[in-house]
């Protein structure tokens, strides 16, 4: 009985930091590489799970995620920044379907200012 | 798979409230109604599948179905009583575009037939002694429903 549940305990040790990648939310849909985007901002939307941005871009319109508010704010991001209209660079990953004109944002220049919201993150 | 245009601007207008644009926009707060809607699911589903499982004739030596019935269709009904309005304000937040998404249309649908197919069941437990494949046949669709119904919900945040 004690070594089923040391086993049930090793299996869970091994998968529990595999949970957060796999989420959606997380970065497992992203490659592994870094990304850039340079673009103009056609809208963006400041909400839970977590914000959203298209973009018109020379390889036409991207859905670039951004953070959910709290991280947005933190790293001051304001939807007053990222207005329709504003030239931008976005660094971060791009979606693992090549087909798929999406990437999820790591920092974002505008300006000549960065604003990074994984600050823990190279990028 | 648009809905019509004034269902669109009264989701656009339900997006728009104040109280809902806070809960879009907050920091703690849509984690944890989000958080509601999984403890509901799980009372819900946890508690229903385990009367239909008897109901199927699974540990008939337990006792007779009336008392699995009585302990766990208020459970049940509890998790439904949660899951329903902290999955309404989460729609609220994003109404137009979960309206629109046929995985989400599909939810409701197969949300609304799950519950029919529950009351259907209860309604005919009150008319008297319900044969028990009558029984079975419900507690099976039970199962089938719910579980593609968390499916589908799961899978609306995927596509």
């Amino acid at each position: 009985m004690a070594r089923h549940w040391a086993i049930a305990g090793a299996i869970l040790f091994v998968l529990a930091p595999a949970a957060p990648i796999a989420a959606h939310h997380g970065w497992g849909w992203a490659t592994d590489e870094e990304f850039e985007l340079s673009g103009t901002v056609k809208d963006v939307r400041n909400a839970n799970p977590h914000g959203t941005m298209r973009l018109a871009t020379k390889s036409g319109e991207w859905t670039v995620e951004i953070g959910q508010p709290w991280r947005n704010a933190q790293a001051g991001l304001t939807m007053e920044l990222l207005r329709p209209g504003t030239r931008l660079l976005v660094h971060g990953h791009r979606s693992a379907r090549r087909s798929e004109r999406l990437m999820k944002a790591e920092r974002i220049v505008i300006a000549g200012k960065s604003y990074n919201l994984y600050p823990d993150r190279p990028s | 798979m648009s809905v019509g245009p004034t269902l669109d601007g009264m989701f656009a207008a339900l997006e728009q409230a104040a109280p809902i644009a806070a809960l879009r926009e907050s920091t703690y707060a849509f984690p944890l109604v989000n958080a509601a809607h999984i403890i509901g699911i799980a009372l819900l589903f946890g508690s229903i599948v385990a009367l239909d499982l008897r109901l199927l004739g699974w540990r008939r030596d337990a006792g007779p179905a009336g008392v699995f019935t009585r302990l766990l269709v208020p459970v049940a009904i509890g998790g439904l009583l949660i899951a329903i309005p902290a999955g309404l304000l989460m729609f609220a937040t994003d109404a137009r575009a979960y309206a629109a998404s046929p995985l989400f249309q599909a939810k409701m649908v197969i949300v609304a037939l799950a519950i029919a197919n529950a009351l259907w069941l209860r309604a005919a437990e009150r008319r008297g002694p319900t044969l028990p494949f009558r029984a079975a046949l419900a507690a099976a669709a039970s199962i089938v429903l719910w579980l593609v119904a968390i499916l589908l919900g799961r899978l609306v945040g995927y596509f």
